[in-house]
């Protein structure tokens, strides 16, 4: 049988929707990152919709069964199963919780691909490389220091709550990223709103409440002396990435806060080719920030 | 014995009992079975005794200090002669049957004898480490031997040790390095230098060049980077050098044996250094012209200059060393003339100078020479220009200094040959990188093929490539020769350093000493002893090149051993140490990259030898030092022996294993407060201005780590608005603790008035979820923190906590009774944290075989909540579940008489009685005092001028004999004072030292071990009164001690020999009232052997219970009722008197008699003590349509109703029930405590029974504490509604057509619900027996202002009545649950056995007695005494019987004639002192 720390350099891994799109920056920094560790993401052949967004709100059985079927394809694969995005990492691991305790729910034709759920260990992309031995890998291989850079880690609520399902025990003050960040040598700021809400799909129907939640963040930030923020979740980076001028405006103040996935800022740390050009994707350009800090700038600017 | 029957057909073995923890719980049960007869052995794993309860401010609901309720417990347990206290014990098994178990215990060790230890903290002021203060919770620091608190019992301090630190685990010769970087840190250098000494005679070269193994151990880094202790210990012995002043050591007398040295290198240097300390005559025989060895000729001057080695080598010649120079060992002077010219032992270190030789073609021609040769000619001076173009061939330190001396002797171009990596190059690295820095070229994976003959000369090697192939035995990858990369290099000179050997050619060729190949002599490594027996050997002679620390080792260990060969011992014995090693906690850590010493410019440093590497200045060596992250905790510095007069700490004690027989077992390893990290939304931990409930207690405390004056943590500023934030770990299930903790609404509420007394003005909020308040006065009190000290309590649960960086400040945001979101800014807040197990009692439970449940509670099984799993095995405590202290301390007692039931055949088996001598009677002798003073070490010595006061006393009137103790504690000194007693024939006894708290009964006893009576004694306390307090100004302290004296001798001469009578003692008891609380205590105490008369007014037994069929978890009532009835009935020890009453008790306690009233006869009865059990009855609401509607019944009958009557539910489709009636109403302002679980029950039968019928129940808190609250969960969980209402509005209750209706202002939703009820059930109170007031008046007891029987103290004596000999139990006492009853009435019973078992008790002695001649009976000592002992006795004046006087006091300065006076406390003597001054 593999021990533990070797079945981790082979993972099976469900990116989700978002990554194929406008996460695209997220998923080629974590293939790029993942690649330089060694580390094998055998990606679910045919995976589905996790079941987020609209499903769960509308359907239970259905939203159920979508997961299901990843679930059951997961079986198939190595483990742990790595999901970067906090939504569908939430809704892979719900329905797992709840299956495992009563599959009635489950239809014949998922049935058939498997039903042994306890056999998918489920976890968050951030977590799985927050490891101490991924970090301590990190560490060692680390050739550019992140010195400059004063870090919020932003987690997000999705992938940590409730903790019965997401297994974090610290889902309050998680501590994966500040742990990372400060190996790589970034200042990490403690703050209390790690886990706060940044409105998610809200965007959309409801600007107000996300402006009005992102602007909380913000303030705090700054507050607390960050100059940027990292992040282990689509939505989370798009929310505060995208509006950051206009929500800026209405706080009436000037804020610059480049909004880093923590998987570019291990790219630039472990000085992976490609990883200034995912920085260039980000309505914030971190370029200001890196070249105050001496670390390679993005070479790939929006126009 | 309920519930468990113990076959006791075996006598029972042991009268001894094991008490596991003492906390509050611990002691009670300890003294409890102490004082009846059992020996105990309190077992703690701690370093004292005291538990939390010692971390306490003050208590709740009195206000009553914490310390000053537990110190005289504690002096009562470590001076009560049957219990023996097991400090940093640890229980690891159980074995046997109760009556006869084997307990093993471990014993940590704690390094300080507590017999020795006089406890003057000498040893903390020289203590260099430095930890957070575990019983300050790390609010402050303390150092790493330390004890507790002042007034801690054992008095003795103790050393915490992890381990051994891995510096020194790693360093050769075993020095302390964690002691003097931690000395180097304080800047105590002459101590840090001292103690390298101790293990190193040679810092200073060390300093320089030694291979620093203790480096590369070093914990810390693996968080930056290791310390530089080479750098530090070169620092201070440089400061030394440059002080000027020599640190010699005081060598033992001289002995007459001779040892002579070969060698005078390192180990040689060493070995002559430790045995010149042991007094031997030393001689070291070097065969070069200069001391040293390698020092002196293998380590070039620009690494360790000569000046510094001299320095070192005459240190060692200062102690009377002698080195023979130019003195080869060998031809005329072999070992054996050595040994024909009076050596009595050979120190064979002779190193290994001898170069090995490469065997390669050309190596013959000049210019190819050994490194090691041309380094010792450049080291003595004779050495010249290797060649212009040089290759050194070698990867050692050999060839990297070879390397750099050429160049500083001229060569222009230097390169190293090295056969394989940079990587596997054993010179050290900074040597490497100096080499390089100086332009030493490195040519790595390359070695010589051949030399190339240049016309009879050098002219060039020929280089062949290597590559490494697979490893080979040192681990290294082998090189491997690559043919055909054949290269010539042009040189003119060559140096081989391809290793050395030692050259033993000097040796006899008859020589007996074995010798392994390659020339290396064989030692043993232990010992370092030769074939020969009297020949040593150490260093590179038996190693080949190592480092000179392995040299010094050698020499050390070497020393060690010819001593143990002249002294006849075994060489080898408790040499072989095996230590754990110690861990730093490195959580936290932050970074900080170590300092660096600076090197001198490469560019002008290659052109000279002068030294390269700079020391560090002060500032960076300190700076350094404090890096040190001390794994071991205590470093091993051993600053701590030097400062220990009374010679009490030794570092060297190992755990030891106790085995104990011991007939029955108390567990009460307590619990410890819920770790408030794990809230991560309340930011413990990360926020300073968030404390734990426990820390603010230590905040609070004047002994605190701010000495009482409550501020932030944070800044030091007063805090102006405090929040405490409830149920932080507690009723939590995300946190696996679903139980309430009990006690924490009550300290909120005391922490919040007692901040408020420190700070007037403070602004006290306390957030919670209920208030429970169900204790005895707690809710008046909760009431007085509302409404008169202003505490605002807001009903909601902050979900998080937010800090303001920029102040500190702390914003909670929740929703206020109108619901509306609030912001709120606090300066401090505080998290009441629950309780949780103890760490210690999950292992302490497995060990004993006791279960426990998911929480590590002790799994109950029985209605008697003290029993466990295990037969003789008894849990008591918060261990138990939750409870504060009186209900812990009912338990503790309880426990004890468990113990007592399955023991008393054996009780006073194991008990001591000390023996004294008769005493001589001094009637109308001249008064002889003798004075004794103590020095206290230095403690008193060191601030009084004690000679001074010797002289003093000596001249003061009646003093014939005075004299001075180092220590007048001490056992020796103890001895020699009973002896002058004696020989003087003194008479009265005066000891000028510490507190007679805790050692006046030591010295008593003194003197009754010389004859004298031991109330002949008086102290005069000039510690901690006088020395303490001024120890700035010593004339002053002595003058104040001089008064102290005076005015003692001066009452001295007035004392009087007191005696104390024995009285015998009527071992009946009497237990009035035949409820569970009755039968339990007398079936408890005919158990414990007690006759035992229980009387019941009613015709049958069982009382209230009669009407509880079961409880809350269950438990069967009936059957246990049915089982104890018939135990009680059937006991040969217990006479049952029903329909009787007690129409009277007169006499004292031991000696009661009692009038009662029987339906035949009226009879009297003598006993000993006491037990109230009479308890109480359900209130009759008068409210809610009670008795005027059949639909409206209490919950007792309703508990009956579902039990007896299935079918009772049928139709029943809602019932409500409200909660609190007749209870926390202004008439009965009492929580009467069981009613809300009671509801909870009835509603879960409900639920359960019939799932349709809807239960809500109205309540004001739900007081569902410990683990009720489980069962409130539960009945959420079943649908059963929970409605709050206020008291100011009340559900309204009328009788409609279809059921009940009842409205109640839900004050959530802000608004009146209706609901039609077809069963009304109300939780009424718990109320006194309507006559309780007549048996108290007739028994003259007090009650409470709710008419229960009031306890001496609320907190400590919950189960005592002021009056000696009368105990309580259940719920006359006041309201509680059926458990609590049983296990109060165990306490009562273990309480009443401490009067029962003696067969005779001691009456009189210091108590006050009446002049009956001038009396006049004008009563006020009578309403004066608390205790109600004066009495008019038949001749018309008071009389104060002495068994029952306290002593107190309070009559004699009341007594308006002055005709009444306390014993030993006579005014005459007062007076005498007062006017003495």
């Amino acid at each position: 049988m593999k021990t533990k720390q070797e079945a981790a350099r082979r993972v099976s891994y469900y990116p989700g929707c978002s990554l194929e799109a406008t996460a695209r920056d997220y998923a080629e920094s974590i293939e790029g990152v993942a690649q330089r560790l060694g580390i094998e993401l055998v990606e679910l052949a045919d995976w589905n919709c996790c079941g987020a967004s609209a499903a769960h709100s509308l359907d239970h059985r259905a939203t159920i069964n979508l997961a299901a079927r990843n679930l059951a394809l997961a079986m198939q694969g190595p483990q742990p199963l790595v999901v970067p995005c906090a939504l569908c990492f939430n809704r892979l691991a719900s329905a797992r919780h709840e299956l495992m305790a009563d599959d009635s729910l489950v239809i014949d034709s998922i049935g058939r691909l498997g039903r042994d759920y306890a056999a998918v260990e489920v976890k968050e992309l951030n977590e799985f490389f927050t490891q101490p031995e991924v970090i301590a890998q990190v560490e060692r291989e680390a050739t550019q220091g992140l010195g400059g850079l004063k870090a919020v880690c932003y987690y997000g609520c999705q992938g940590q709550r409730p903790p019965k399902i997401t297994g974090k025990a610290n889902c309050e003050n998680p501590q994966g990223l500040d742990r990372l960040l400060a190996a790589l040598g970034a200042e990490v700021i403690d703050w209390p709103f790690k886990t706060d809400c940044c409105g998610a799909s809200h965007s959309v129907a409801r600007p107000d409440l996300v402006h009005t939640l992102v602007a909380r963040l913000y303030e705090r930030a700054l507050m607390q002396g960050a100059n940027c923020i990292v992040t282990g979740c689509q939505m989370c980076q798009a929310n505060l990435d995208m509006y950051q001028r206009e929500i800026a405006q209405e706080m009436g103040r000037e804020v610059y806060l480049p909004v880093f996935y923590f998987t570019e800022l291990m790219g630039l740390a472990l000085e992976v080719p490609q990883a200034s050009k995912w920085l260039g994707r980000h309505l914030v350009s971190p370029r200001a920030l890196l070249e105050e800090s001496g670390l390679p700038r993005p070479v790939w600017e929006r126009l | 014995m309920s519930g468990q029957v113990i076959d006791l057909k075996k006598k029972p073995v042991s009268g001894a009992v094991l008490v596991a923890g003492a906390g509050i719980a611990g002691m009670q049960s300890a003294l409890d079975l102490a004082d009846a007869g059992f020996f105990v052995y309190l077992v703690e794993k701690n370093i004292s005794i005291g538990g939390i309860m010692a971390q306490l401010d003050k208590t709740f609901p009195t206000n009553d200090c914490s310390t000053c309720m537990i110190s005289p417990k504690l002096i009562e347990v470590a001076s009560n002669p049957n219990i023996k206290i097991i400090s940093r014990g640890s229980i690891t098994s159980l074995e046997g049957e109760p009556g006869d178990f084997t307990v093993r215990v471990t014993k940590e060790p704690r390094f300080i004898d507590e017999d020795r230890c006089t406890g003057c903290g000498e040893c903390i002021k020289v203590c260099p480490v430095e930890v957070p203060a575990d019983f300050n919770l790390g609010l402050n620091q303390r150092k790493a031997i330390y004890r507790h608190f002042p007034q801690a019992v054992p008095s003795a301090f103790a050393i915490d040790k992890l381990g051994e630190s891995p510096c020194k685990n790693a360093c050769p010769a075993g020095i302390s390095v964690q002691g003097y970087v931690a000395l180097i840190a304080q800047g105590r250098y002459a101590e840090a230098l001292r103690l390298i000494r101790q293990d190193n005679p040679l810092p200073a070269v060390c300093g320089r060049v030694c291979t620093h193994p203790c480096e590369a151990a070093c914990a810390r880094g693996e968080v930056d980077e290791p310390i530089a202790i080479r750098e530090l210990k070169r620092f201070v012995a440089d400061w030394e050098v440059n002080s000027g002043q020599m640190d010699l050591p005081t060598c033992k007398p001289p002995r007459p044996e001779k040892i002579a040295i070969i060698g005078a290198g390192p180990a040689g240097l060493a070995a002559a250094y430790y045995l010149a300390l042991e007094g031997f005559a030393v001689t070291i025989f070097e065969a070069l012209p200069k001391a040293g060895g390698m020092l002196r000729v293998g380590i070039p001057d620009y690494r360790l200059p000569p000046e510094v080695l001299d320095y070192e080598i005459e240190y060692i010649q200062k102690l009377g060393v002698e080195i023979r120079l130019n003195t080869p060992v060998g031809g005329n002077l072999g070992l054996e003339q050595l040994k024909r010219e009076g050596y009595s032992a050979v120190f064979l270190a002779v190193g290994a100078h001898k170069g090995l030789r490469l065997g390669v073609p050309g190596e013959a021609l000049p210019g190819v020479r050994s490194g090691v040769e041309f380094l010792r000619q450049a080291a003595l001076g004779t050495a010249e220009c290797p060649g212009e173009k040089v290759c050194v061939i070698g990867g050692g330190n050999v060839a990297v200094d070879a390397a750099r001396t050429a160049l500083r002797l001229g060569s222009r171009e230097v390169t190293i040959l090295y056969r394989r990596t940079r990587e596997e190059m054993p010179a050290y690295e900074e040597e490497i990188e100096e080499a390089l820095e100086e332009g030493v070229r490195i040519e790595y994976l390359a070695a010589p093929a051949r030399f190339v003959d240049q016309g009879g000369r050098l002219g060039g090697v020929e280089i062949i490539k290597m590559e490494l192939g697979e490893p080979d035995a040192s681990g290294r990858r082998r090189p491997v020769p690559m043919p055909g990369s054949e290269e010539v290099l042009a040189v003119d000179g060559a140096l081989s350093a391809i290793g050395q050997e030692p050259d033993l050619d000097f040796l006899e060729p008859k020589s007996d000493l074995e010798v392994a190949p390659r020339a290396r002599v064989i030692a043993d490594p232990l010992t370092r002893q030769t074939s020969l027996p009297w020949v040593f050997s150490g260093g590179d002679a038996v190693t080949g090149p190592a480092s000179a620390i392995e040299a010094i080792a050698a020499g050390k260990a070497a020393a060690e051993s010819i001593r143990r060969l002249i002294e006849g011992q075994d060489l080898a014995a408790g040499r072989q140490k095996e230590r754990p090693l110690a861990v730093a906690d490195k959580e936290g850590v932050t970074k900080q990259p170590r300092q660096r010493a600076r090197r001198r410019d490469p560019e002008q440093r290659k052109g000279d030898f002068g030294e390269v590497v700079q020391a560090f200045d002060e500032p960076a060596a300190q700076a350094e030092a404090a890096r040190c992250l001390a794994c071991g905790i205590c470093s091993e510095c051993y600053q701590c022996l030097g400062a220990c007069q009374a010679q009490a700490i030794n570092h060297d004690l190992e755990p030891s294993e106790l085995t104990l027989k011991v007939g029955a077992v108390v567990m009460a390893p307590g619990f410890k407060p819920f770790e408030a990290r794990l809230k991560g939304e309340y930011g413990y931990g990360r926020y300073p201005n968030v404390l734990t409930s426990l820390e603010f207690e230590r905040v609070l405390s004047a002994s605190g780590p701010f000495g009482g004056h409550v501020q932030r943590p944070g800044d030091g500023t007063e805090p102006k608005r405090v929040a405490w934030i409830q149920c932080v770990g507690s009723r939590d299930a995300s946190q696996g603790r679903d139980y309430c903790s009990y006690v924490c609404c009550m300290y909120a509420s005391k922490q919040a008035i007692i901040a408020q007394e420190h700070l007037p003005g403070l602004n006290a909020t306390i957030f919670y979820m209920d208030i429970r308040a169900q204790g005895k006065g707690f809710d008046r009190y909760y009431e007085r923190a509302r409404d008169e000290h202003g505490v605002r309590y807001v009903r909601s649960m902050p979900s998080r906590l937010l800090e303001d960086p920029a102040t500190g400040d702390l914003i909670i945001q929740y929703y206020d009774q109108d619901n509306k979101l609030v912001e709120e800014r606090f300066d401090l807040v505080v998290l009441s944290v629950g309780l949780t197990p103890s760490p210690g009692a999950r292992e302490l439970s497995q060990a004993m075989g006791v279960d426990t449940d998911r929480f590590g509670f002790a799994q109950r099984s029985d209605l008697n909540p003290l029993l466990t799993n295990r037969e003789g095995v008894f849990a008591c405590g918060v261990f138990q579940a939750p409870r504060d202290i009186p209900d812990t301390v009912m338990q503790a007692s309880g426990a004890a008489a468990q113990a007592g039931e399955i023991l008393a055949p054996v009780r006073g088996s194991e008990v001591t009685v000390k023996e004294f001598p008769p005493e001589r009677d001094i009637a109308g002798q001249e008064t002889k005092t003798g004075v004794f003073i103590c020095h206290c070490g230095i403690n008193i010595g060191g601030v009084v001028n004690v000679p001074r006061a010797v002289d003093y006393a000596g001249g003061l009137p009646g003093v014939t004999h005075a004299q001075d103790f180092l220590f007048t504690c001490s056992t020796d000194s103890q001895e020699k004072m009973a002896a002058v007693i004696k020989e003087q024939g003194l008479n009265r006894v005066v000891v000028a030292s510490c507190s007679p708290r805790t050692h006046e009964k030591l010295f008593q006893d003194a003197l009754r071990r010389a004859s004298l009576n031991p109330y002949l004694f008086e102290m005069a306390n000039i510690r901690d009164q006088c020395s303490w307090v001024h120890q700035g100004d010593h004339d002053a302290a002595t003058d104040k001690a001089l008064d102290l004296i005076r005015m003692s001798v001066a009452r001295a001469g007035l004392l009087e020999p007191l005696r104390q009578f024995p009285m015998p003692v009527e071992q009946t008891a009497l237990v009035i009232g035949g409820g569970i609380a009755g039968l339990t205590a007398a079936l408890s105490l005919g158990e414990q052997g007690f006759t035992t008369h229980l009387v019941e007014r009613a015709e049958f037994l069982g009382g209230l219970a009669r009407r509880i069929p079961s409880t809350l978890e269950g438990f069967d009532v009936q059957a246990h009722l049915d089982r104890l009835i018939d135990q009680v009935t059937h006991h040969g020890h217990i006479t049952v008197h029903t329909s009787s009453e007690v129409k009277e008790i007169k006499g004292l306690v031991g000696n009661f008699v009692a009038t009662i009233k029987r339906p035949d006869k009226t009879i009297t009865l003598k006993h000993g003590a006491a037990i109230v059990a009479t308890g109480a009855q359900e209130y009759q609401p008068t409210e809610y349509l009670f008795g005027a509607d059949p639909r409206v019944l209490t919950q007792l009958s309703l508990n009956q109703a579902l039990h007896q009557n299935p079918a009772w539910l049928e139709g029943v489709h809602e019932v409500v029930m409200i909660q609190c009636v007749g209870s926390r109403e202004p008439e009965h302002s009492y929580c009467s405590r069981i009613c809300c679980s009671a509801a909870v029950a009835n509603a879960i039968k409900i639920k359960e029974a019939r799932p349709e019928t809807e239960v809500t129940i109205l309540f004001r808190d739900i007081r569902t504490f410990s683990l009720k609250e489980l069962y409130y969960q539960k009945a959420r969980d079943l649908g059963v509604r929970f409605v709050r209402f206020d008291a100011a509005n009340p559900p309204q209750v009328n009788a409609g057509p279809d059921g009940l209706e009842v409205m109640v202002y839900d004050q959530i939703l802000g608004q009146w619900l209706g609901m039609v009820a077809d069963r009304l059930v109300l939780s009424a109170a718990t109320r006194p027996n309507d006559d309780a007031h007549v048996l108290a008046s007739r028994l003259k007891l007090p009650l409470d202002a709710d008419g229960f029987f009031m306890e001496a103290h609320l907190k400590l004596r919950p189960v005592d009545f002021t009056s000696a000999g009368f105990f309580m139990a259940g719920t006359a006492h006041g309201p509680k649950f059926l458990e609590e009853v049983i296990s109060q009435a165990k306490a009562a019973a273990a309480r009443a056995a401490t009067v029962l078992s003696k067969a005779e008790m001691l009456v009189g002695g210091e108590v006050a007695v009446v002049d009956a001649e001038r009396c006049v009976a004008c009563l006020t000592c009578v309403r004066t005494c608390p205790y109600g002992v004066p009495q008019l006795n038949a001749e018309g004046v008071v009389y104060i019987d002495p068994a029952a006087c306290q002593g107190c006091g309070n009559c004699a300065s009341a007594c308006p004639r002055k005709l009444i006076q306390v014993q030993h406390h006579k005014d005459a003597q007062i007076v005498a002192k007062a006017t003495a001054l």
